[in-house]
């Protein structure tokens, strides 16, 4: 058992046993008017004792009150309830109660006084007087007797025992007395029935008799019944004596004797009932009060427990609803009964238990859950694909970084915005957007599709695959799309490369290797042939040889560019003055531009520091940059050629910025994302390889290129090579259009 | 009685305690009539050896208030108990008590006979009375009341006699006298009337 379960059990004894204490006292005094001489003793310690159960009660109750009212005063939970509830009990309580009471005491008064009405009283004292006039009646006939002897014993003149005893015997008397005034007896005669020691003469009966009066009284004796004593004075005859006093004896009837005992026992009750009348009343009602009282208060306190033990469990119902809504689901209630509101205890704890054990699984699968969005976060924020999640209403649900790392624009904050309307026009956001947006408004909700967009300078070209998550119930509208695309702009760059390079390396041995014996044998048919020729034949022979050798020369120059494309590079990273390399290159290039009438500007940043590259094959990249700027100048007077050098930064890393302008004619608008593709130009005696090696030359260091048209005329090359080592090492090695070293063979 | 000391009346503590609880609480509805005390004292003692025995003499000042004497007429019983004790005083010791007697009086008003009667229930003598003062008169004085014979006390040693006397109301049957509570009280109980006597 637990502790309030135990204190419970104790205060039901203790106030079991103080009921029961309480009761026995009630019934003990209750008996009070039936058995008398120990309870004359207890009686007042049994009304202490209810007094002072009447005055704990009382205490208990007030106690019990004051904390009703703090609780309705507090807006406790159910202290409304609880003191609705007292109120009832307690008026339902007290109406009979006082009832009782009010027709008690009335019935108490008017019954005690009838026992002492009027006509009992008078009845009571008529008899006495009856009886005693009865007695009286006697007793003067007793007294006339003793007169009589009187009367005798003077004529006689003598008080012999002989005379004493006739008249005794002629009155009737039990005993006659002659005594002196003085109370000296002279004389006595007395029956057999008397005592032996003679009776003396009272003083009170002397007292009268001096005084001439004649005595009578009716004496009750001892050992029961009456005797009447008369007594009368009579004149001496003997000389020297004064007047002597006769005294006689009587009895009275055995029954008129028990008659008179009856008359006076009930004659003194009810002088002692009606002596006491008022203190039988108010004892009564005393007592009667004090049950009330106690009955009173203890009906209250009873409502009082009552109402509590009935609103307890509401109470604690409802301290248990609002631990639940908090969320609190271990509260358990206290199964104090059985019936039907101990029914709702254990329904609430068998739900709190059931909430408790679904919110346990809940928990765990969300938990299951967080950790599975936890790894798929992880998974596609180190994804490379661009994954973006859409509500139905194309809102943006998720993005990963790769998507803004693609797109170019943080994707992770236009959460919650809606598809339409991000990015910037013209940006490849926006026009990855409308693709998107226009594929889905279609009604195609499941597609893959390749997209090319045109940002900015360069071409983008996107793998784009949508996807409908599943609605709510199946039928319904699809609960959002998935995204999912990368950017295979550079794979596709690095397949064709692949393949020119492969054909880079057939043409270099399909090719070149016949051209020498090609070449060498129009040598040898001129050289063997022409000495015996006619002039005519002569002419054509060396004509058509010399156009043979120049064509292999030319188809020997072209193989020995492819070979240079697909030739694996051979680095000789170190230390290299980029101004020095711009200034050495543009020197070779300034004599022969300045003959077609081409100025060259060079601008260099001095803050330039040396950058970790390839020597020669920056030479290179720089040759053929220059080359492809005096090319587009040829035949336009004015033209102008523009080489700097600046410190930029890129991705938050220092680097060197290359940048070749010219004012020819600029790319072509269809061609400018290709320029950097093999074989794209559009010269008509370019191989088409020139940028293409430049873009190659750029990403062997690390580096960025674009190219575009300037504002005022002319195109633009842009070149960016890291400083730091590290970041040109890992871009390096990041580069995925190396599959595997090409190798031009010789 | 070289060294007597003069007696008072007193009350019992206990009673008036229990009495004084329930006037507060609750005899402002009851008939509480007026309180009238009763004088109760010994006013004189003395014992004489007559015929080899010693014999008490007493006097008391006993005053019944009207309550009581209208209480003895309604019916009740008075009774005086007079309690007698003789002590052998030692110097450096308690005293050694050698004998005690109680006398017990009844007075009662007999109705019929208009007489009170007052009797001893020792002896179970009776004597009645047309009067209550002489009744009370009568109560109020012992004379020759036997003690104990004079040869149970040491020659040359000191003894103290002590009398007190005690007054109370009782119903005739008892079968009310728990009511008697309630009543006006004027039961009462005299002081030690002591002194010493060198045999």
């Amino acid at each position: 058992m637990d502790v309030p379960t135990l204190r419970r059990a104790a205060s039901m004894v203790v106030v079991g046993l103080g009921g029961l204490l309480w009761l026995a006292a009630i019934l003990f005094m209750a008996q009070t008017a039936q058995h008398s001489e120990q309870f004359s003793r207890l009686h007042p310690w049994i009304l202490m004792i209810n007094i002072a159960g009447l005055v704990v009660l009382v205490g208990l109750l007030f106690t019990k009150l004051a904390q009703l009212v703090r609780d309705w005063r507090g807006h406790v939970i159910g202290s409304r309830l609880k003191a609705r509830m007292v109120w009832i009990f307690g008026v339902l309580a007290t109406l009979p109660i006082l009832l009782v009471y009010f027709f008690a005491v009335q019935f108490l008064n008017r019954g005690i006084d009838s026992w002492f009405n009027v006509e009992i009283r008078q009845s009571l004292d008529d008899a006495l007087v009856l009886s005693r006039s009865a007695l009286e009646t006697r007793m003067r006939e007793h007294l006339e007797a003793t007169e009589v002897v009187a009367e005798q014993l003077a004529a006689t003149g003598g008080t012999s025992a002989v005379l004493l005893e006739g008249l005794r015997r002629q009155a009737g008397a039990l005993e006659i007395t002659v005594a002196t005034e003085s109370g000296a007896i002279v004389a006595v005669s007395k029956g057999l029935s008397s005592e032996v020691v003679p009776e003396e003469v009272p003083g009170e009966v002397l007292l009268q008799v001096r005084q001439g009066r004649p005595f009578v009284s009716l004496e009750p004796q001892a050992a029961g019944g009456y005797l009447v004593r008369t007594a009368v004075s009579f004149g001496g005859t003997a000389p020297g004596r004064g007047r002597l006093v006769v005294q006689a004896m009587y009895p009275v009837a055995e029954r008129i004797a028990a008659l008179a005992d009856t008359l006076q026992a009930t004659y003194q009750q009810f002088g002692e009932k009606d002596y006491l009348r008022r203190p039988l009343k108010a004892s009564f009602i005393l007592t009667l009060t004090v049950v009330l009282l106690l009955s009173l208060l203890a009906a209250w306190y009873g409502a009082i427990f009552t109402a509590q033990k009935l609103v307890q469990p509401i109470q604690d119902l409802v301290k248990g609803t609002r631990a639940v809504a908090q969320g609190d689901l271990d509260t358990r209630l206290p199964l104090t009964s059985h019936d039907e509101m101990g029914f709702l205890v254990h329904s609430f704890n068998d739900m709190t238990k059931r909430l408790r054990s679904a919110r346990e699984d809940q928990q765990r699968a969300q938990q299951a859950a967080e950790t599975e969005r936890a790894n798929l976060a992880i998974i596609l924020a180190r994804l490379s694909t661009g994954v973006v999640s859409l509500e139905p209403d194309l809102r943006v649900r998720t993005a990963n970084r790769a998507a803004t790392t693609i797109l170019g624009e943080d994707l992770e904050a236009c959460v919650g915005r809606s598809l339409a309307g991000l990015g910037t026009p013209d940006g490849l956001l926006r026009q990855f957007v409308e693709a998107c947006r226009s594929r889905i408004a279609a009604g195609d909700l499941e597609w893959r599709e390749q997209f090319t967009f045109q940002a900015g300078p360069s071409r983008r070209i996107l793998m784009c695959a949508c996807t409908p998550l599943p609605g709510e119930a199946e039928g319904e509208l699809p609960g959002g799309f998935v995204l999912v695309f990368d950017d295979i702009t550079v794979m596709l760059q690095a397949q064709r490369e692949a393949a020119w390079g492969e054909v880079a390396r057939r043409l270099a041995h399909e090719i070149k290797n016949p051209l020498t014996p090609i070449r060498l044998s129009a040598e040898r048919m001129r050289h063997k042939l022409l000495p015996s020729m006619n002039e005519k034949d002569a002419q054509l022979l060396d004509r058509g040889t010399e156009t043979i050798v120049q064509q292999v020369e030319a188809m020997k120059e072209m193989v020995n560019a492819f070979s240079e494309y697909a030739r694996a590079p051979r680095f000789e990273m170190a230390d290299v003055n980029l101004n020095q390399l711009v200034r050495e290159v543009t020197d070779l290039y300034r004599a022969q531009v300045a003959g077609r009438g081409v100025q060259l500007v060079v601008d260099l940043e001095p803050r330039v520091a040396t950058v970790v590259a390839d020597r020669g094959r920056l030479r290179q990249l720089l040759n053929n940059l220059l080359t492809n700027a005096v090319e587009a100048l040829e035949g336009q007077p004015d033209g102008s050629i523009t080489v700097a050098t600046r410190l930029a930064e890129r991705n938050g890393e220092e680097a060197v910025e290359i940048e070749v302008e010219d004012n020819g004619p600029g790319f072509q608008r269809e061609l400018i994302g290709q320029v950097f593709d093999p074989y794209v130009t559009t010269k008509p005696r370019g191989t088409g390889l020139g940028l293409a090696i430049v873009l190659k030359i750029v990403e062997e260091h690390g580096g960025h290129v674009e190219a575009d048209n300037r504002a005022e005329g002319g195109a633009r090359v842009r070149i960016e090579l890291p400083l730091n080592e590290t970041t040109r090492a890992q871009a390096a090695n990041r580069e995925p259009r190396r599959p595997e070293p090409r190798r031009e063979r010789a | 009685m070289s060294n007597s000391r003069h007696a008072s009346r007193s009350k019992s503590l206990a009673s008036r305690g229990l009495r004084a609880a329930w006037l507060l609480c609750f005899l402002a509805t009851t008939a509480a009539p007026a309180f009238a005390d009763t004088r109760l004292q010994v006013a004189s003692a003395s014992v004489a050896v007559d015929d080899g025995v010693f014999e008490l003499d007493a006097r008391l000042d006993l005053e019944i208030p009207e309550a009581g004497r209208r209480a003895i007429e309604a019916g009740l019983t008075l009774e005086l108990d007079y309690r007698v004790e003789i002590a052998r005083v030692r110097r450096y010791l308690p005293d050694d008590e050698v004998a005690s007697l109680v006398q017990n009086y009844e007075l009662s008003f007999h109705a019929l006979s208009q007489r009170y009667l007052l009797r001893n229930l020792n002896t179970g003598e009776q004597q009645d009375f047309g009067t209550l003062q002489a009744a009370l008169d009568r109560l109020a004085e012992v004379r020759g009341l036997p003690l104990l014979d004079a040869t149970l006390l040491e020659p040359g040693a000191t003894y103290e006699f002590r009398v007190r006397a005690a007054l109370n109301l009782r119903t005739a049957p008892d079968t009310l006298g728990w009511l008697l509570f309630w009543t006006d009280d004027w039961s009462a109980t005299s002081e030690w009337f002591a002194w010493t006597y060198r045999r």
